[in-house]
Formats: structure tokens, sequence, C-alpha cells
């Protein structure tokens, strides 16, 4: 016979204002299992507690009932005191008649009251079901895999790195930097972009804790928290890194040119490159859809030249596993193709490039030695109109949200332009200014009075060529005109989008992603660094455009988030998770498909006693189970029971009322 | 033989008699039989659309209704207004069956509208249904020697969501047909503009404004005239030009040709039947460039290494 203390709160006056607590308790005194109940103050503080305690041993208590605040506030202190009473703590059951009562029904006290009885009622009822659960012990498996080397991974992997966790950091690109390695200056302080960023990219490479996998990928993660194997793909890189001392006889004896993806193809790489002088192994790679030794069988000039012999034709992609217990994603961004905005004429008019190409042309290590040129006849541009918000806030072309970083960054254009051009002048044609950041509007000020820049506000309808220049016709909103502007030069800032292949590998990491192609968060405020599947974290673009302090910030909570699970050799888990019962599953893997965590896999059971006929049945991987419970809705045959809501729990509920 | 159902439209009787003279001369070259929807009635436009939602569909929906009496897949339509007013009139219709049923109640003595005939422009028809190859097939008289600019005005390739054709923002369909031809396409960024329509009436000013752009950018760009696929294009550039040349005081004198009357002349057909004389600015200076070629200027060829040549990628 089940024995049910109830303990009421009257939460101060939260509850007791509006729920007659005594009443409840009368009510709850005339449950049949119910052997003692009573109401105080503050139920969470300690005399509350002591009640508790006191209670449990007194009359023998088999199950509590807390009436008082939502189990989200207090469920763990109510059943820390169930524990240190002697009592498994999961025979606690919590009736919120806070939130679910007296809050929401302050203006009728006698239904509020019978609604906390009914709570009551109902978590009584359930409390006779509860049974004894345990804590789960996962092991873990102490090392991190960061994927994405730009400032967002590199941030990640030091601060895990230097927490003396082993990890392992997977760059597609045959340099870790990212987009950062592009850049010039950052807003709003103009500092060099490659002297904050090279010497933390020297620093992933020579820490004892990091294993840099440069020009790899990631292609399976398997497993959960804790205990994750991931496989990696190195891509062929025809150097042997061991060997290559990266002097650059290679590079500069190739014959092969293509266009530099580093410059934004201003200029041009040879087939055999590192992408920049800075870069981080700084071991060339072979390009091997352009190398004609490996596209025709001629050439071999790259082999001749080397004195180490690292050159390797014949090398193949190579695939190696990592067991680690955490992944941070920082796969980075993309810029959008403006090609739909045909009235400027993209992709016929030479003299329209985007911010990127810009910045390149404008950084001391770019295409053009810093100084920005006209593409189409390398003159000095002096009138240069930069057009923001291209692709971006445009449900018609590109996409809806505002990519947050491009109103910064073309004011930072406006002064480098202002800075390599002395007798430039800059047009901005702008929807809004968006400068929400430390120093960002006083950067913007400064900037216009600075730069003497012409803000116009409005969009621009279409570009034209009159001779050598172009004509940008747009709307001037503040003063009602069509205005137009002679330009030597247009820059379009564009869009920030998701990296093309972010939703596959969210599908591989079983990461949940949004409508763009950006990786999901598990709460928009509350749990921004974590995806639902736990142990898997974001850093940077990956989840939403960003700038490089919001990027930085993050990827260092990563890597606290990231040494949190590391913290013991084991981790402890919720019970509350779901079990298949073998005999009654028909392997119809409905379960399987709605899980949201990818908790659940199948296996080959034998078909009776004995039997060597195998059948297939679901099964649950405790370690990845977030006790969601969509498995019991959707298992037609009741075979998966989720513990701490078992469905005689739940029906004892519906009953009781 | 192909066979293409054919709306004039009512310009086609009146100010561009000269279009739907040399479309049905052009067709009858290309082996194409025209077949004019019997009892057709006025598009609507502009009025109707200003007005009426159900005129608006109404009227274009008579005519694709009679249409499907005659057994074609394909409608063609010199007039570009026309062409917009039963083009968005079949996109609706078919979109919105319970729209199609409502308005189609108005014109039910006519019949059911079923939605299977293909809305097409005159410019659409020549360029997707008959094609560059066989328009340069039928040239006799090159063209070579004139550079055009071509003018597509502001409806013939929009919304591209109705349309369907080209680039509603640099289209090129008439530029590869002139160049079919043997004659020149100019690079002309004011290809999509708008003339000024049927302001041309009711607020002048406005088409002498918008018209004279036009013609200065055609100019700028090396033309020697403008070729059109639309009536009120080809009267408000042709006709207001004078006002125009008096209001900047320039000179401009570019002749305004419709498409069909440059592939009629390519063709070999008589210059009378072309009727270049209902034309105000007069064509005679713009047609004497024709088989004087410029020469090319000689490509002097960089010498390059054999692998770069190979490999490079643009």
């Amino acid at each position: 016979m089940a024995r049910v203390g109830v303990f009421v709160c009257f939460c101060g006056a939260n509850i007791a204002d509006f729920v007659d607590v005594p009443k409840v308790v009368e009510e709850a005194k005339r449950i049949r299992e119910v052997k003692f109940a009573i109401d105080y103050k503050y139920m969470c503080s300690d005399p509350g507690q002591q009640q508790i305690r006191d209670a449990i041993t007194q009359y023998r208590l088999t199950s509590i009932v807390v009436a008082a605040c939502s189990p989200r506030m207090h469920e763990k202190t109510f059943r820390k005191a169930l524990s240190d009473a002697g009592m498994n703590p999961y025979l606690l059951e919590v009736a919120n008649i806070r939130e679910h009562s007296s809050w929401v029904h302050q203006k009728d006290k006698k239904a509020a009251t019978e609604k906390a009885s009914d709570l009551v009622r109902m978590a009584v009822a359930k409390s006779i079901a509860n049974e004894q659960l345990h804590e789960i012990s996962v092991p873990v498996t102490k090392r991190a895999l960061v994927i994405g080397g730009g400032i967002a991974g590199i941030q990640a992997a030091l601060d895990i790195a230097d927490a003396r966790i082993p990890v392992v950091l997977v760059e597609k690109s045959p340099s870790i930097g990212g987009k950062m390695a592009q850049l010039d200056e950052t807003f709003p302080t103009l500092d060099c972009s490659q002297c904050i960023l090279t010497p933390k990219m020297v620093d992933v490479a020579s820490h004892p804790y990091i294993e840099l996998i440069p020009y790899a990928e990631v292609l399976e993660l398997e497993g959960f928290v804790g205990n994750y194997k991931a496989k990696i793909r190195k891509k062929a890189s025809y150097v042997n890194f061991k060997t290559c001392t990266g002097c650059g006889t290679c590079w500069q004896k190739c014959p092969v040119k293509v266009p530099n993806e580093y410059n934004m193809g201003i200029d041009k790489r040879k087939a055999i490159y590192t992408p920049f002088p800075q870069a981080v192994p700084n071991k060339p790679v072979i390009d091997a859809a352009h190398c004609t030794m490996l596209t025709k069988g001629k050439c071999g000039i790259c082999a001749k030249v080397c004195e180490k012999g690292s050159i390797d034709y014949k090398m193949q992609d190579e695939i190696i596993e990592r067991e680690i217990g955490a992944v941070v994603v920082a796969t980075g961004y993309d810029l959008w193709d403006p090609k739909p905005y045909e009235e400027y004429g993209v992709g016929r008019f030479k003299d329209i490039i985007t911010s990127l190409e810009f910045e390149r042309m404008v950084s001391a290590n770019g295409p053009t030695n810093g100084v920005p040129v006209r593409p189409s006849d390398g003159k000095v541009p002096k009138n240069v109109v930069f057009i923001k918000c291209i692709g971006s806030r445009d449900e018609a072309k590109g996409i809806e949200y505002c990519s947050k970083i491009c109103c910064m960054y073309t004011t930072k254009h406006t002064i480098l332009l202002h800075h390599k051009v002395h007798d430039s002048h800059a047009y901005v044609f702008y929807m809004d200014i968006r400068a929400a950041g430390k120093g960002y509007e006083e950067f913007v000020k400064k900037a216009q009075v600075d730069t003497a820049a012409t803000y116009l506000r409005g969009r621009v309808s279409k570009i034209y060529k009159k001779g050598d220049k172009l004509i940008v016709r747009g709307e001037d909103a503040q003063i009602g005109q069509v205005v137009e502007v002679v330009a030597d030069l247009v820059v379009l800032a564009t869009a920030v989008i998701p990296p093309k292949d972010n939703p596959d590998l969210a599908r591989l990491l079983g990461v949940s992603y949004d409508k763009y192609g950006y990786m999901s968060e598990a709460h928009p405020k509350l749990r921004p660094v974590e995806t639902a599947k736990a142990g898997i974290f974001l850093a940077g673009c990956t989840q939403a455009p960003k700038d490089i302090p919001d990027t930085v910030a993050q990827a260092s909570a990563c890597a606290a988030k990231v040494c949190g699970i590391f913290s013991g050799d084991t981790m402890k888990k919720d019970p509350m998770i779901s079990t298949v019962n073998n005999e009654y599953c028909t392997g119809c893997q409905n379960c399987v498909k709605v899980c949201p965590y990818g908790a659940i896999v199948t296996e080959e059971v034998p078909m009776g006693h004995g039997s060597k006929e195998m059948r297939t049945v679901a099964k649950i991987n405790e370690g990845v189970c977030q006790g969601c419970g969509s498995c019991v809705a959707v298992c037609r045959s009741m075979a998966i029971s989720l513990a701490g809501f078992t469905d005689l729990q739940i029906i004892n509920e519906i009953v009781s009322i | 033989m192909k066979k293409v159902t054919y709306f004039p439209g009512c310009s086609a009787h009146g100010t561009s008699e000269e279009f739907d003279m040399t479309v049905k001369m052009v067709m009858k070259s290309l082996d194409v039989q025209m077949e004019e929807i019997p009892d057709w009635n006025c598009c609507g436009a502009t009025s109707a659309h200003s007005l009426s939602e159900t005129l608006a569909y109404a009227l274009p929906l008579r005519n694709l209704v009679l249409a499907e009496k005659l057994d074609n897949a394909t409608m063609a339509i010199p007039c570009a207004s026309c062409y917009q007013r039963l083009k968005v009139t079949k996109v609706h219709m078919d979109d919105n069956p319970e729209l199609a049923r409502k308005i189609n109640s108005t014109v039910i003595d006519e019949g059911t509208y079923k939605g299977k005939v293909a809305v097409k422009s005159m410019l659409q028809y020549c360029y997707e249904d008959i094609g560059l190859e066989a328009i340069k097939s039928k040239v006799t008289k090159s063209l070579a020697g004139m550079k055009l600019a071509c003018y597509y005005g502001c409806l013939l390739t929009r919304p591209k969501n109705i349309t369907h054709f080209d680039s509603p923002e640099y289209p090129m369909s008439m530029d590869h047909i002139v160049e079919a031809l043997g004659a020149k396409a100019t690079e002309f960024d004011y290809k999509t503009e708008c003339c000024g329509a049927s302001f041309s009436i009711s607020d002048t000013e406005v088409v002498i404004n918008l018209s004279s752009q036009i013609l200065e950018m055609a100019r700028e760009s090396g033309a020697h005239a403008i070729v059109v696929a639309c009536p009120l294009c080809q009267s408000n550039l042709d006709m207001r030009q004078p006002d125009i040349e008096k209001h900047t005081g320039k000179k401009i004198n570019l002749p305004i040709f419709y498409f069909t009357q440059l592939m009629a002349l390519a063709f070999g057909m008589s210059q009378k039947d072309m009727m270049f004389n209902k034309h105000i600015v007069p064509v005679e200076g713009a047609l004497a460039n024709i088989g004087k070629i410029e020469p090319e200027p000689e490509k002097v060829k960089k010498p390059r290494k054999a692998v770069e040549a190979e490999s490079e990628v643009e």
C-alpha cells in the first residue's frame, strides 16, 4: 500500500493570495493513499525541506508530492531533500499550482483552489506508480572535434586545448584562417586582421593538445555525447607534409595558372599552391582539377624541382577515425551571389564588384598591393558607390534576414578607400544603418565625418554605363527624389549565407538547421551555444551571421561547455529515458523516424528463446535519449516506455480527475 | 507548315499597320500559317484594368476562349499591351480555377475556358518557335553594316513570373534576331526603360522626358536605328522624336523599326510593302549603312606558354 505525503506551499503570497492553501491540504487528506499533508509558507526553504525529511521517516512515506511552483524551478531542490532523507529522489512528484493555477486564475479564487486540488490529486495518483530510478553514468572520451578552422574554430580549439583537453581541428581548405584571413582591417578599431589572427593560427599549429587536420572533411559521426566516433577524409594533397619544408620552389616553377580563391579570383595562383603566404600549415597542396600531371599526365615539374622528393602524384584520399567526446561546429559562412540583380548589370559590368573583392584589393597583401583599381581598365577609382543590403532584407531576390555585418564593414570600406585614395569620394546607398555593438555607432559617426562620404538613404534601381563610367540611379528617400551618381566603381555588400553544404553536415551530425541552412541552437536565448543534440555545439556564422567579437565570444562559450562535459571521467545523465520491451516491439521503426535526436537504432534479436531466426527491434541509445517521449506516442504496440512517465502513471493521472 | 493563332489587336489596324503587314509577310516567307481569331475584341488595355478587375479579365478571357476554337497550340500577339493583358489573364486563370469559373461566367456564351493555348508575344514566337536558324536561313540580303539598339520596353519580359521569357532587365532575344539578320546589336542599357506609354496623350511631357533619354542612350550606344516589338514604343519614339528634338535642342534622327520590318528587309522583300513611308523619322539614312562594314581591328595574339593556355580557366 502506497503512503503518500503532500506538501503544499504558500509561496509567500504568490499562491496563498489566489488559492485557499489549507483547503487544498484538507482535500489532499481525503485521498486514501495520502498519509500526511501539510502546508508551509516557503516549502523550498530549509525549514520547509526539513518538514519533508522528517515526515518521510516519521510516516514511512513511499512517495512525495510537493504542490508549489514549476518543477523547472525547484524539482532538483526537492529531489535532494528526498535523497537526504534516504529516499530515492525520483519518487518525487511536483504539482505546479503556481504557474498553472494561482498566477493564471487570479480573478477566481474558488476555481483556482479547485484546480490546485485537482493538480494535487493527479500528482498523488501519478506518484503511486513512481518507480525508483537511478542516474545513468556514461563514460567520456576526453577529446573534442572542431569542424572548421576560421576564427571561430581557432578560438574554440585554443580554449579547449589550453584546458589540456586534446582537440582534433578539421579544416576543409589547405590552410586555417577562414574568411578573417582575407580581411585587411577589422571594425570598429581598424586592427590589422592578419596581425591579430596569424599568431593564433601559429598557436594552433604548435599547440601540443591540438591535432590539426587540414584539407579534410568529416564524413560520419556515430555515437552519443562523450562517446562519438568521427570518420574524417583527408583529401589527397599530393605533397608529403612530413618531408615538405614549404620552400616554395614548386609553386614558383609550376606553369599552370588558376584563379586565386584567396584573392576572389582577381589574380592567379598556381596549380600547386598554398592559399596565402601566411598559411598554416605552410605546406602546398596540388589542385587536382587543374594540375596537368594529374589530368593529362604531362608536366611533372614540381616533382623535378622538389629537393626533398615530397611530391607524390599517386597519393590517395585517406580515411581516418577519431574517438571524441564533444563537437564544436564552426563552418562559417559564404557570400550570396548577386547575379539576380540584373538591373544593376551584375556580370555585364566589370566595375561592379563585391565587398570581399574590394577588401582583397585594399589589403596590404592583396593582388593590387592595397590600392583599389577598376577591373575594366586598372585605373584607380575616384567615385566609389557602395550599395548595402544586396540580397539581405530582400524577400524578392535574396533572403529576408539582415546579414548584420555589412553596415559596419561598408563603413570600414569608406575609411579604407579614403586612406588609400585621398582624392576619392564614397557614396553609400543604405536602407538603415545598423550599428548596434560596442563602439560601433561611434565608428560610423566618426567615419562619416572623417571621410565625408555621402550617405543616401534608398535603394538603387538601376546601374547603366555611360562612356567608361557607371551611372547609379537610386532613390534618395530623404529628399524624395531619384538621384544619379556617376561612379568609377560600384561595391555590392552581398548577404551572408550559410555554406552550401551546411545542411548536409547538419544531417550527418544529427543537428537541426533552419530554412536558410544555418544550424539551429537549442534555445534562442538561454541555450545559444548548444544544439538539441547533446555534446554538439555551435560557434560563429554556422548558426547565424555575426561579426568577429560575437563569433569569438561564442567560440569561447563552446569551449566552456566542452570543458564542462569533460570535467569528470563519467557523465551523469537523467534516468528519465525510453526503454523498449522487445517482447512487444514489432520492428515497425516509426520511433526511429520521429526521434529528434537520432537516439533509436535497430538490433536483431532471436525470434524466441533459443531460436536461430532473428527479427528486428528498436534499440534506444541511453546516452543520446533526451526523454522527450515522441517514440512512446508513435509506438503502436505500446512497446516503448518512458521512465518517470509510464503509461500507468499517465493513466493514473487521468483517472484521478 | 507551322500554324499559329494570330491576335492582331487594335493598333495593327491603325498606328502599327506596318507591323501587321510585315508580320504577315515574314510569317508567309517562314512557312507559318496565321489564323486570326474570329470576332476578336479589344484586350481592355489600359483603361479596363485601371477600372474593373472583372472587366480587365473578362475582355482578354473572351479572346482566349475564342482562340481555343482554333486548333493551334500557340497564339502570337504583336502588340505588347495586348500580350500583357492576355498573358496576365491566362496565368491568373490557370492558377486560380475558382476565379476562372467566375470570370468565365460573364462570357459563357462563347464557351468554357480550358487554358490550352499558349500565349506568346510575336517576338517570343519568332525567337522560341521559329528559331534563329530558320530566320538565318531566309536571309538573302544581310543587314551587315547596320548597328541597331534593340528596345524591348517595359512589358515584353515583365513581370518575370508572368512572362517567363528572357531577362526582365537585360533581355537579348531581339538582339539575337537582328544579329541573325546580319546587323550588329549595340550594348544598350536602356532597353527596358519605360517610354511613357499611353501618357503620350494625357501628359505628353512625361513621354518627351522618358523617350528622350531612351533615344539619347541609343544614340550614344552607336546605333543607326532603334528596333522595337511594341506599337506604342514605336509611336512614342518615332512620332514624338521631332518634339523631343525641339525640346532638347539636339538632333537625334534615329528611325524606329519594327523587328519584322527588318526581317522582311533582310529576307529580300520589296521595301514598298514595308511601309517605311509611314515613319515620321526618315529611314533612308540608317538604311544607307547596310553594306558599309567597318574593318574589324586586328587582334594581336599574345604568345602564351602551351601549358597555361591549355588549362587556364577563366
